[in-house]
C-alpha cells in the first residue's frame, strides 16, 4: 500500500504532478491571490459522464475553470484504421452514443464522397436515413432536457423526459433490432429494409409525441427555479460562439440560424419543410427553448417523410460496394435467406466467391481526402477521412461538437458560482464518449 | 517546404480535367491563391483544398478570417495525418492487418488540415501545410481562432505535432506521461506495452495468462 502512494506520488522532472502539469502550472497562484482550487470530478453526477473541472475560487465565484478530459478516450479513430470501411460504421456508433445515427450517417456520407457514388443512393435510403436520424434528435434532446432537468433538483423532467425517449427507442430498436450502437447506415445505403408496418408504428409513436412535449413544457417552461437556474447562466455571445466554434443549439440561441441541414443539406432534407428555430437571449433558457422547438421541427420532418416515403432499394445498385445479403427471419433469429444462401452454396461459384471476398477483405475506396460535415443534436458532426487506395481507411479523423464545446467551459463559466457550472455546463449538452472517442 | 509528394498529388487532381469544384468554389479559389501567398489550390470531389507553407500559415488563416470574399467565422477542425517515409514501417504480417500502405515516399511527413467555414457567406474549404514528420512545428492559430486551442492540443497529444506559441501545449485525451503519440502510423495499433503511472500490463501477445 505504501509503496504505492509514494509511487504516485512521485515527481515528474521535479514537479509534483497533481493536476496535469501544464494546466497546474496556467492555475493562478492560489496563495498569493487569496484564491482556492476545488476538484470537481471526473465521477461527479452532474458532469454528464467522466468530465473534470479544475475550478480556481475567489469566496464563491469562479475565477477560472479548466476542464480535464480523456478519461472515456477509447482510440476509436485509431481501431478505424484496423478494419474494413465497412466496419468502421461498428465503432463510430459508439461515439457519442446519444446520437449514434448521426454518427453513422456522417461516415457514410464521407465513405460514399470518397467513392464518388453519392448520387447514386436510393431514394428510400435517403428518406429512411433522415427519419432515423432526426428520430434520434429527438432522443438525444429529450435526453439533454431529462438530464439537465434533474441536475437542477427537477426530478419529474428527468421521469418524463426519459420515458418519452423509451417510445423512440423502441422504434429504433423495431427498425434496427438495437437501441442503441445500431450500425444500420452503412456506407451505399441501410443494412436492410424496414419493416413491413413501419410507417403505421413509427406514425403512432410521433404523432402522439406533440402532446408529451408539451407536458415537458408544461414542467419547465414557467417554472420559476428552471427559469431563474438557467436565464443568464452560461452566457455565449454570437462572437464568442464563432471564435471558439461552437455550433448547433448553443450558436442558434444567439439568434444565427446556422444550421447545416440548411446550409449544406445532405440526405435530401432540403425537400423537407422545417424551420431553423433561434433566440436571442444567449443563455442556458434559450438553448432549453430551441431544443423543445426543435424536436416539434424534427417530428415534422419524420412526418413529412413518412407521407412520401418512396419504393425501392436501400442499397446502392453496384455489387462491388452492396453488402451481399438478402436477410430474412429464420427460426435462429436474422440471417441470411435461406434461397440466397442456396444459391451461392450450391449453384453459383462466381456468387459465393464474390460474397466471401466482399466479406473478408471488403471493398476499396480511391486515394483522397474528404471532410463531410451533419447537424448532429449537438452541432456540426464532421468526419475527415482519408484514403490511401485499400481497403481500410487511412485515417478517420472526427470532429466532435461535444470536443470543441468543452473548450468553452473556462468561458462560459468564469464569475458564475458552483452551482451555476452545473446548469452551465447542462446546457452545452456535452456527451463525453463523443469528447473523447 | 512543401512536400514534394503533396504537389504531386495535388496536379494529379487538376489533371483530371474539368473542375468539380461549384462556381462560388473556383471564385474562392482565385481569391485564395491571389491573397495567400505561395498557395496551391487543388481540388477533390468538389472540395477545396488551399496547401500552403508552414511559415505562412498564420498568414493564410488571418486572410481566411479577415478577407471580405472568404470571411470565415469559424475555424471547424484541424486534424493531422501521418505519412511515413520509406516503406511501410510494421509487417504486414505481425499486426492483425496494418492497412496495406503501397505508396513509397522518400520523406515522412505529417499534414495538417484546417477546416475553415464561413457561415455568412456559406462555403467551407481546408488549408493543409504539410510538415516533416521528424520536427511537425507550425505557428499555433490560437491567436486567430480561439477554438484552436484544443483542437491542438489534441494534435500535439496524438500525432506530436509542435504548436509554437500555443498557451498551453499539454496532454489531452492521454495521461499524463504518457509515451510516444498514439495516432502516428509507427505507433502500432496494440504491441504496446500498457502503462498507467508505474504499473504496467504486456501487450498481448506477450502475456502468459
Amino acid at each position: 500500500m505504501t509503496t504505492t502512494s509514494t509511487a504516485t506520488l512521485e515527481p515528474v522532472d521535479g514537479e509534483f504532478t497533481v493536476a496535469a502539469p501544464g494546466e497546474w502550472q496556467n492555475l493562478p497562484d492560489a496563495i498569493e491571490d487569496d484564491l482556492m482550487v476545488i476538484n470537481m470530478g471526473p465521477q461527479h453526477p452532474s458532469t454528464h459522464g467522466v468530465l473534470r473541472m479544475l475550478l480556481t475560487m475567489d469566496g464563491e465565484v469562479i475565477v477560472d475553470n479548466q476542464p480535464v478530459i480523456g478519461y472515456l478516450h477509447t482510440g476509436i479513430e485509431k481501431n478505424a484504421e484496423y478494419r474494413p470501411w465497412v466496419q468502421g460504421v461498428t465503432f463510430v456508433t459508439r461515439m457519442d452514443y446519444l446520437a449514434p445515427l448521426h454518427n453513422e450517417l456522417a461516415y457514410c456520407l464521407a465513405v460514399e464522397k470518397l467513392l464518388g457514388i453519392s448520387d447514386q443512393i436510393p431514394e428510400r435510403a435517403q428518406a429512411i436515413r433522415v427519419i432515423l436520424t432526426e428520430i434520434n434528435r429527438i432522443t438525444s434532446h429529450q435526453v439533454a432536457l431529462a438530464t439537465g432537468g434533474m441536475e437542477m433538483g427537477a426530478l419529474s423532467a428527468m421521469i418524463y423526459g426519459f420515458r418519452e425517449r423509451e417510445d423512440l427507442l423502441d422504434i429504433l430498436e423495431f427498425v434496427t433490432g438495437l437501441r442503441m450502437n445500431h450500425a444500420f447506415i452503412r456506407p451505399g445505403g441501410l443494412a436492410q429494409d424496414v419493416p413491413e408496418t413501419f410507417i403505421e408504428r413509427v406514425s403512432e409513436v410521433i404523432d402522439a409525441l406533440p402532446g408529451k412535449i408539451d407536458e415537458l413544457e408544461d414542467l419547465l417552461t414557467q417554472n420559476p427555479i428552471w427559469l431563474e437556474r438557467n436565464s443568464g447562466v452560461g452566457v455565449l455571445t454570437r462572437e464568442q460562439c464563432l471564435d471558439l466554434g461552437v455550433t448547433g443549439p448553443v450558436l442558434r440561441s444567439t439568434g444565427l440560424a446556422h444550421d447545416l441541414r440548411k446550409s449544406q443539406p445532405y440526405c435530401g432534407i432540403e425537400q423537407y419543410d422545417f424551420e431553423v428555430p433561434t433566440v436571442d437571449t444567449c443563455d442556458g433558457y434559450g438553448r432549453f427553448l430551441i431544443r423543445i422547438a426543435e424536436m416539434r421541427e424534427s417530428i415534422k420532418i419524420v412526418q413529412q417523410a413518412l407521407k412520401v416515403l418512396p419504393g425501392g432499394p436501400v442499397m446502392v445498385a453496384d455489387k462491388k460496394i452492396a453488402w451481399p445479403a438478402q436477410l430474412a427471419l429464420g427460426p435462429d433469429g436474422l440471417g441470411n435467406a435461406k434461397e440466397y444462401i442456396g444459391k451461392i452454396m450450391g449453384q453459383s461459384m462466381e456468387a459465393l466467391i464474390h460474397h466471401f471476398k466482399l466479406v473478408t477483405e471488403g471493398f476499396e475506396v480511391p486515394k483522397g481526402q474528404v471532410y463531410q460535415a451533419v447537424e448532429s443534436p449537438r452541432g456540426e458532426l464532421g468526419y475527415a477521412m482519408t484514403s490511401s487506395g485499400t481497403n481500410k481507411p487511412y485515417r478517420v479523423r472526427v470532429r466532435e461538437p461535444s470536443f470543441i464545446h468543452i473548450g468553452t467551459i473556462p468561458s462560459v463559466t468564469r464569475g458564475l458560482q458552483i452551482a451555476d457550472v452545473i446548469a452551465a455546463v447542462a446546457s452545452l449538452d456535452p456527451v463525453m464518449g463523443g469528447v473523447d472517442r | 517546404m512543401v512536400d514534394a509528394t503533396t504537389t504531386k498529388a495535388a496536379k494529379e487532381d487538376d489533371d483530371t480535367g474539368a473542375s468539380t469544384l461549384s462556381v462560388h468554389l473556383q471564385e474562392l479559389r482565385e481569391v485564395l491563391t491571389g491573397g495567400i501567398p505561395g498557395a496551391t489550390a487543388s481540388e477533390h470531389r468538389g472540395e477545396l483544398t488551399i496547401t500552403v507553407d508552414p511559415v505562412t500559415l498564420t498568414a493564410a488563416l488571418q486572410f481566411a478570417r479577415d478577407d471580405a470574399a472568404t470571411q470565415c467565422e469559424l475555424l471547424s477542425d484541424i486534424s493531422a495525418v501521418h505519412w511515413p517515409g520509406g516503406v511501410m514501417p510494421v509487417d504486414v504480417e505481425e499486426t492483425t492487418g496494418w492497412p496495406t500502405y503501397t505508396e513509397e515516399r522518400d520523406e515522412g511527413s505529417i499534414e495538417v488540415n484546417y477546416i475553415l467555414r464561413s457561415v455568412a457567406k456559406n462555403h467551407w474549404f481546408r488549408i493543409r501545410v504539410s510538415l516533416p514528420d521528424d520536427d511537425p512545428t507550425v505557428a499555433s492559430a490560437t491567436g486567430i481562432y480561439s477554438s484552436a486551442n484544443f483542437m491542438e492540443r489534441e494534435a500535439y497529444d496524438l500525432m506530436g505535432v509542435e504548436f509554437t506559441g500555443h498557451p498551453n501545449l499539454t496532454r489531452i485525451m492521454m495521461p499524463d506521461d504518457w509515451n510516444g503519440h498514439p495516432h502516428r502510423k509507427d505507433y502500432p495499433l496494440g504491441g504496446v506495452e500498457v502503462m498507467y503511472k508505474g504499473e504496467t500490463i504486456p501487450p498481448p501477445d506477450e502475456r502468459d495468462y
